[in-house]
């Protein structure tokens, strides 16, 4: 089936990418320490692993009825407004200027950067942060992918939002899907064309770009790497007709959010507040129970 | 201390009545010196259409549009909405200002009469959704309906230079429908219609008949998961729901052509013509029931009010409302006989309830229950698997993916031997039945499975850039046929300005139509040239009077699509409309 093949190419190709940066960033001493004592490192990242997979689980189980709800009763349609403000913005949409310097080679790479430099940037920090000697870097990663994903969503179930090249075929090009019609099933499978506010191709990019600066000390050479590939990722969004200038910023507000979230907080914390805070709660309960009964 | 005695209702009433009366006084001193002042405002619109994704001509256009309202000092705000969400706006709802859609297409003058007759103003579906109501229009759609000959001709010629000037909507173009096909199916058009299919199905591909079903890919969003032939928002799947039930005639080139019934012998003898219908012998239901007479009748009443007498207004149906109501009475006389008396002298306005599907009582009896004050479950239900009793029957399904059409083995027109075989039945089947694979909303898609051999036609209507790039493929042809169809401009009656013939019309005019029928679509449409068309009423070239040059509406302000700023702006300010800077004034 195409879908398959398009996943195996991508896969594939995505793989290359990673073995590669993996040898030159990493380096292959330290990949192999730490494969070799992959247990601890597991168990340190188990709590936020299962949290993300919650998130997701939960996205797959009400994809459907949410999806509903959003469109009939509690969306939000904010079309009009982000087309208004990049307009208003700029005189005319960010994206119309980056589409008018249209070029074959320029298409092809923001094709690649979308799809194969987007899948790369995100797989990447898990297989670097792995191989350090904390599992730190690697909690604050998976818990700020999870903020992200997960925020997204919320805002995905409030906003109805199409994107340029859904709006006005004439002033914007869906360039990636004249492009690579192909890529059309992959999206079409993980996301809904209505799904645009803010762009979460932008808020994962530069979450991975932000924590990389973080971590600058241990990957000097993943600070530029992931910057570049960040821009073009945010670039790509708006080349391809995929979202407007304000989805972008907002993605990159997100961004920050997100990485705040996952540099404060861990989910051991979280889950301690909440004990404490439910534990407390019970406590006074129970004297005021005790109270009464006296 | 003295206690205060409460007051009576009387002293409370009258010192309510003083109260009101002292603030009223205020508020009528600053209201009427407001009111003095009378400071307007900009004119206001929202325009609704679908995504780029369901509808890439209806997208353009509405670009178009919104781009010279701006430029005439309006303000505009678009909104897309996704296609069943846009037709529970429009169609259910009324909530819009202007919308840019495809109208089905009005394949009789008479269909005018449920899309603009102030009486449907109430209805769901394509009944009236402009809220629209003209006196003199409801005269002309009336006398035309019970008239017929020169008297109906000359009416109908006078209705529709009318709507020119007052009429709720106007005609952008008529598209053709674009698709694609292998070449060993051996096909120069793809359907948009049911008739289509069972066309195609009869016609032997270049390498012999088929033990394999037809692939036809479709692509869209959402498409596929309501199966109700009479629901409002039910719109491209129509073609494919009208494969599953058969009505008693079905249209083949403009013929009615007996189908469901084998014989149809009309009596035009009184004012009303009448009709009587006998069906075909052995008819079955996909669900193995017997389908007779009480079926039709059943159909036509239950079309008329889906609550079947529950609801005391009426609940009718959102589709074919206007087929059903050329109906006067319907009565059973037999097992396979039902008799039509009709409103109408004229053969061809009553031809148009021989067209709807049947559908079978013992499904759809029960939904008759109201699931609202106003609803019932016919028009809400999903049908899913539907029951009806065509050449195919519901077979697989697996939502936005695949939907399998069987043949169905038990029905009398599988046989080449029945008595007056429709011909265009000739050779049918030559496919075992229909598969329709469905992709999201991304039409390089289909063209690449169509060049990879896994489907053999696209049924979908290709955007005019992706059909073009059909002709880079081997062995692939891009297909091009004309349609009923038409892309229409419609506006509703409760905005303000929208209520004003002269503001409507001036409206309409800011659409290139020529530069649409160029540029968005190719070439591959044709604009309205009579005024007949105008109305969406296809006529050959000599039945109407051409509207070339009398026609307002076809006078472009400006050229290649956009307007000449100044000339739009005296346009306006000629029906006594103002500019403030640069904006248009309520």
């Amino acid at each position: 089936m195409v879908f398959a093949s398009v996943v195996l190419e991508i896969g594939l190709a995505v793989l290359a990418m990673l073995v590669t940066a993996t040898l030159v960033i990493v380096g292959p001493r330290q990949l192999v320490r730490a494969v070799r004592d992959f247990r601890w490192r597991l168990e340190g990242i188990a709590l936020p692993t299962t949290v993300l997979l919650c998130v997701l689980f939960l996205r797959w189980a009400t994809q459907d009825v949410a999806q509903t709800i959003s469109t009939q009763v509690t969306g939000v349609a904010i079309t009009d407004y982000l087309f208004g403000i990049d307009r208003a913005l700029f005189g005319e949409t960010p994206v119309v200027f980056l589409q008018s310097i249209q070029m074959d080679e320029l298409t092809s790479y923001f094709v690649f950067v979308y799809i194969y430099g987007y899948a790369f940037l995100l797989a990447f920090p898990f297989v670097a942060y792995f191989a350090l000697r904390e599992m730190d870097d690697l909690s604050t990663l998976i818990l700020a992918y999870t903020a992200n994903y997960g925020i997204g969503l919320l805002c995905y179930f409030v906003f109805i939002a199409y994107g340029p090249r859904n709006v006005d075929p004439t002033l914007f090009d869906g360039l990636l899907y004249t492009a690579f019609p192909e890529s059309g099933f992959l999206t079409h499978s993980i996301n809904h064309n209505t799904n645009v506010f803010p762009s979460l191709h932008t808020s994962m990019a530069m979450t991975v770009f932000f924590l990389a600066v973080h971590t600058r000390e241990k990957y000097p050479l993943w600070v530029p790497l992931s910057g570049v590939l960040a821009g073009s990722v945010a670039l790509s969004t708006m080349y391809l007709g995929i979202h407007w200038f304000s989805d972008v910023i907002a993605g990159t507000f997100l961004a920050l959010v997100s990485v705040y979230i996952g540099r404060n907080y861990t989910v051991e914390g979280l889950v301690r507040t909440a004990r404490v805070f439910f534990s407390t709660k019970f406590k006074d309960a129970q004297t005021r129970f005790e109270g009464d009964r006296e | 201390m003295e206690e205060l005695a409460p007051p009576t209702r009387r002293q409370l009433l009258a010192g309510i009545a003083t109260a009101t009366t002292g603030s009223v006084a205020g508020c009528m001193e600053r209201f009427w010196s407001g009111s003095d002042e009378n400071t307007p405002e900009q004119v206001s619109l929202v325009i609704k259409t679908v995504p780029t994704d369901d509808d890439y001509i209806a997208a353009s256009i509405l670009s178009q549009l919104r781009e010279n309202l701006a430029d005439a000092g309006i303000q505009v705000t678009t909104e897309p909405v996704a296609e069943r969400e846009f037709y529970r706006e429009i169609l259910i709802q009324r909530d819009y200002d202007i919308f840019v859609g495809r109208h089905p297409g009005l394949f009789e003058p008479d269909a005018l009469r449920d899309l603009l007759h102030s009486a449907f103003r109430t209805e769901e579906g394509w009944q009236n959704p402009f809220n629209f109501s003209n006196m003199a229009i409801d005269e002309l759609l009336e006398k035309q309906h019970t008239s017929e000959g020169e008297t109906r001709e000359e009416t109908l010629e006078e209705l529709f230079e009318s709507l020119e000037q007052i009429g709720p909507h106007s005609v952008v173009a008529f598209p053709n429908h674009l698709g694609g096909a292998r070449n060993e199916v051996r096909t120069s058009w793809t359907p948009n219609r049911a008739e289509g299919y069972i066309d195609l199905l009869s016609t032997e591909p270049a390498d012999g008949s088929r033990t394999n079903p037809l692939r036809v890919g479709l692509f869209g969003e959402g498409l596929s998961d309501r199966f109700n032939p009479i629901a409002a928002d039910v719109g491209s799947e129509r073609p494919l729901l009208e494969l599953l039930y058969d009505p008693l005639a079905r249209r083949i080139d403009g013929e009615y052509v007996p189908w469901l019934a084998d014989d149809i012998s009309w009596d035009d003898s009184g004012v009303e013509i009448e009709a009587t219908v006998r069906l075909r012998e052995g008819l079955t239901w996909h669900d193995g029931e017997s389908l007779d007479a009480s079926d039709v009748e059943f159909t036509i009443r239950f079309f008329e009010d889906t609550s079947l007498g529950e609801i005391e207004s009426g609940v009718p149906t959102s589709q074919y409302r206007g087929c059903q109501s050329v109906v006067d009475s319907v009565s059973t006389v037999g097992a396979r006989t039902v008799e039509f008396s009709f409103e109408t002298p004229s053969e061809a306005v009553a031809s148009r309830p021989l067209t709807v599907p049947i559908l079978p009582e013992h499904v759809w009896e029960s939904r008759s229950e109201p699931v609202g004050e106003y609803q019932t479950e016919a028009r809400t239900t999903d049908n899913e698997p539907p029951i009806g009793s065509g050449l195919f029957r519901f077979g697989e399904h697996e939502a936005n993916e695949l939907l399998e059409f069987e043949l169905f083995d038990d029905h009398v027109l599988l046989d080449p031997a029945v008595s007056d075989r429709p011909s265009i039945l000739n050779g049918f089947p030559q496919y075992d039945g229909i598969e329709f694979h469905i992709v999201g909303p991304y039409p390089g898609v289909l063209i690449d499975m169509m060049a990879d051999d896994d489907i053999d036609i696209i049924g979908a209507d290709l955007p005019p850039e992706h059909a073009g790039s059909i002709v880079e493929e081997s062995d692939v042809s891009m297909v091009n046929s004309s349609t009923d169809s038409a892309y229409i401009v419609g506006y509703n009656f409760q905005h303000p300005q929208l209520g004003d013939p002269r503001f409507r019309s001036l409206v309409s005019r800011l659409i290139d139509r020529d530069h649409v029928v160029e540029e968005v679509f190719d070439g591959y449409a044709e604009k309205p040239e009579t005024y007949a068309e105008l109305a969406g009423v296809r006529s050959p070239d000599d039945s109407s009077r051409s509207a070339d040059g009398t026609a307002s509406v076809l006078r472009f302000p400006g050229s290649d699509g956009e307007i000449n700023q100044d000339l739009v702006r005296t346009l306006f300010e000629d029906e006594g409309y103002r500019y403030d800077d640069d904006t248009l004034l309520e």
